[in-house]
């Protein structure tokens, strides 16, 4: 499949791109002509499921694939960059894998996109040609960035092979010149989306007028948004690699299959799983800006509607760091001398599921806030559980606990020789307890002070200290063991099918949030297409019930991960036919 | 091989019907409707325009995102219970008609924030939230009568409602 010549490669990039930009013009100047005139407020209806459910299936789907090509370049990149300096093969090998991946996920990635083009402004005109007077040229800037990124993309995984030795420092530039473009795509589909929920009073007016285009582009949560996009790009798409890496080692038919696709999955789920600590925070400074421009939007997205939906979250997080949790105590099997750490796993996975129980404590069991306040109560033990001080204490002793799974994973083969290691293992100790301890004590006092103090003080010092406690003892693991005794190499392959499929309710819980999270940011616009400016009068123009949401969270996600298959199946099916063309030759 | 297959397509289809489950059975159903306008006849009595009032507080208005009912430990916003006496006793502090004040305080709410809270609540008159004369002197009267004599009434109230609302478009507010 990589034979296809660099030259012959852009050409057929460009064809591809092409094909679908002008299948997707033809058909909706077609539609327009063939279909009925839109509603008087600007409006056509989808048979069947309704306008609103096909876009939100078609936006998410689409949203899925560009998360997984925008995000594993970043990693890949990094990968193969790691493999020149290094002159490792295998991390060469899985860089070069992890690029077949997307490269041919951007085909299923434009599709989808083509479908999303033509879908919009057929059944919503009078809001496409909103946005089109409003941000219109940037429209213009996405779909010539999209062909560059196209051309780089193929020309960067076509020339892989050709590119090696001498050439490696001018392919991994190349890859580079990939990531920018792609963060630039990632930059400019946040800004639509960034001005439809937070629309900046100095970019337009409140009748809907250009101000000013700079401004327009710049809303509030447009940096945030795309700073959270870009690392929950980088978790998912490893997620959906380490979902490959599962997928291939089941279906493996040697031992050196599976000790390969061993280590991908587990390289793949740590990267996700690393990258996502820093999503909280990430999260928190997008928080930040909503609440800024419309406290309102803020504590309903926070506490209103959707308070629910984070109790939703908190089960499907402590889901994600349950299947981690469970990955890596599986994995302890693989290591000589795993077995001496076996005693944590208990403790472990009695905090993991103490943080679960409070994460997803709801606040009361009311149905809504403003019912809660008619009751001027809440439950004596539940209702001191259910809020924000209780839930950021749960959070980082959650990950505190994960974060310790990992550590005892890596360090569980090896034997320090440092002089100091009776010291170091203790210092390790009073790091992991002093930290828990403070983001209990900070978790209480939360209880105690105003909101502003609590979100905008405590929270931060809370996930301040997680992160300082996880570097701290990142590098006194480093120096501890340094030139340690290794019991013995890690027995990659040699682990139990049911680890696998860890991996794939990783993967699986992930996308699922995603699908949920991004209903949320939707659903904050709640009646308006542009918030306070361009009103939905569509007959949709209502917030569903959560349990309607959840199932077209579910439907998206079956979906996606049908075609993710179809994806996974075709390379090996190319890889079969590869490996025959290169017996005959 | 193709057990593993199967296995993993029934962890895909089973975890995605189980959320779909969470979603449907373990999370109250309700929908978000967008509010409608509320039309307040001329003459309208007193009690029925607190009675319309404490409807929009508790539902257009979306006042109790942030307002709680009762007096809370770490509130964002001051309790509605006793909202009226503290309306009243800024009110003459300030040396301003209890009518204006509690006006300013929806159409204008950053030109006085009561001592403890921060500048977080929005004019209601503008979107998103986009209250009508009547709608918002009817939870003018809905906040008075939270422990204070209500003096505000339909349409006569109307003028000083529009005074501070002019006040508001003058300063340029968001």
């Amino acid at each position: 499949m990589a034979d296809v010549s660099p030259s012959k490669s852009l050409i057929k990039g460009v064809i591809k791109l092409t094909l679908f930009l002008g299948v997707g013009f033809a058909v909706l100047f077609i539609l327009n002509k063939v279909l009925s005139a839109p509603t008087e407020d600007g409006y056509r209806f989808f048979p069947v499921i309704g306008s609103r459910v096909w876009v939100w299936i078609i936006a998410q789907l689409h949203l899925n694939f560009a998360a997984f090509v925008l995000g594993v370049p970043i990693f890949a990149v990094s990968m193969e960059f790691m493999s020149w300096r290094r002159n490792d093969e295998r991390l060469d090998r899985i860089a070069y894998d992890f690029t077949k991946l997307f490269t041919l996920a951007y085909t299923l990635t434009a599709a989808v996109g083509t479908i999303l083009m033509i879908s919009l402004p057929v059944l919503y005109p009078k809001f496409i040609d909103h946005l089109m007077k409003i941000l219109g040229p940037t429209w213009w800037v996405y779909v010539l960035v999209m062909y560059i990124e196209t051309l780089v993309c193929y020309y960067y995984f076509y020339s892989w092979k050709q590119m090696k030795g001498s050439k490696k420092g001018t392919h991994v530039a190349i890859g580079g010149l990939l990531n920018i473009m792609g963060i630039t795509m990632l930059l400019i589909t946040s800004s639509w989306v960034g001005y439809m929920t937070t629309p900046n009073p100095h970019g337009v007016s409140e009748t809907g007028e250009l101000i000013n285009r700079w401004q327009a582009i710049k809303s509030y949560m447009w940096i945030p948004l795309s700073l959270h996009r870009l690392f929950a790009n980088v978790v998912f798409g490893a997620g959906i690699a380490a979902a490959y890496a599962a997928y291939r080692f089941i279906t493996a038919e040697t031992d050196e299959q599976r000790a390969y696709y061993d280590w991908m999955g587990y390289t793949s789920a740590m990267i996700s799983i690393g990258f996502s600590l820093i999503l909280p925070g990430i999260g928190y400074l997008l928080g930040v800006e909503i609440y800024s421009f419309n406290e309102q939007m803020g504590i309903q997205l926070m506490g209103g509607f959707f308070a629910w939906l984070w109790v939703m979250q908190a089960i499907l997080i402590g889901a994600i760091l349950m299947f981690v949790n469970y990955y890596l105590w599986i994995s302890l099997n693989k290591m000589p001398g795993g077995e001496r750490y076996f005693k944590y796993v208990k403790y472990l996975f009695i905090v993991n599921l103490l943080g679960y129980a409070v994460w997803l404590t709801p606040h009361s069991i009311a149905l809504s806030l403003e019912e809660a306040r008619r009751m001027g109560a809440y439950h004596p033990v539940l209702g001191s559980l259910g809020v924000m001080a209780s839930k950021n204490t749960a959070v980082v002793v959650s990950y505190m606990a994960t974060f310790l799974s990992f550590t005892i994973f890596k360090i569980s083969n090896k034997e320090p020789i440092v002089s100091w290691a009776k010291l170091g293992h203790t210092i390790r100790a009073a790091v992991i307890v002093l930290s828990t301890a403070a983001a209990i004590a900070i978790g209480i006092y939360s209880y105690m002070v105003t909101s502003a103090v609590r979100v905008k003080v405590l929270s931060p010092i809370q996930f301040g200290i997680f992160f300082l406690s996880i570097i701290i003892l990142f590098v006194l693991d480093t120096m501890m063991y340094k030139g340690a005794i290794v019991i013995g190499e890690p027995r990659w392959g040699k682990m139990p099918e049911r680890s696998q499929y860890a991996l794939i309710g990783i993967t699986v819980t992930f996308t699922w949030l995603m699908a949920m999270m991004g209903y949320m940011r939707s659903g904050g616009r709640q009646f308006w297409h542009v918030y306070g400016i361009v009103k939905d009068t569509s007959p949709d123009a209502y917030l569903p019930t959560h349990g309607y949401a959840a199932v077209v969270s579910s439907i998206v996600t079956v979906i996606f991960f049908a075609l993710i298959g179809l994806l996974f199946w075709s390379i090996m099916k190319l890889e079969k036919v590869a490996d025959k063309g290169g017996a005959q030759t | 091989m193709k057990g593993g297959v199967l296995k993993l397509l029934t962890v895909v289809v089973g975890l995605n019907i189980f959320f779909a489950y969470i979603g449907l059975y373990f999370l109250p159903q309700s929908e978000s409707r967008p509010p409608k306008e509320t039309k307040i006849e001329k003459g309208i009595s007193q009690d029925d325009l607190i009675a319309v009032g404490e409807q929009i507080v508790f539902s257009k208005g979306q006042c109790m995102v942030c307002h709680p009912v009762k007096t809370e430990v770490g509130m964002r916003a001051p309790a509605i219970s006793t909202i009226g006496v503290e309306m009243e006793k800024s009110a003459k502090e300030r040396n301003m008609k209890f009518e204006s004040y509690v006006f300013e305080a929806l159409v204008n709410p950053s030109a006085y924030i009561q001592k403890g809270f921060e500048n977080m609540m929005p004019p209601i008159h503008k979107p998103p939230t986009s209250l009508n004369d009547g709608e918002l002197i009817a939870v003018a009267a809905y906040l008075q009568s939270r422990g204070a004599k209500v003096s505000v009434s339909y349409p006569e109230s109307v003028p000083v409602l529009k005074e501070q609302i002019d006040i508001e478009a003058k300063k340029g507010g968001k």
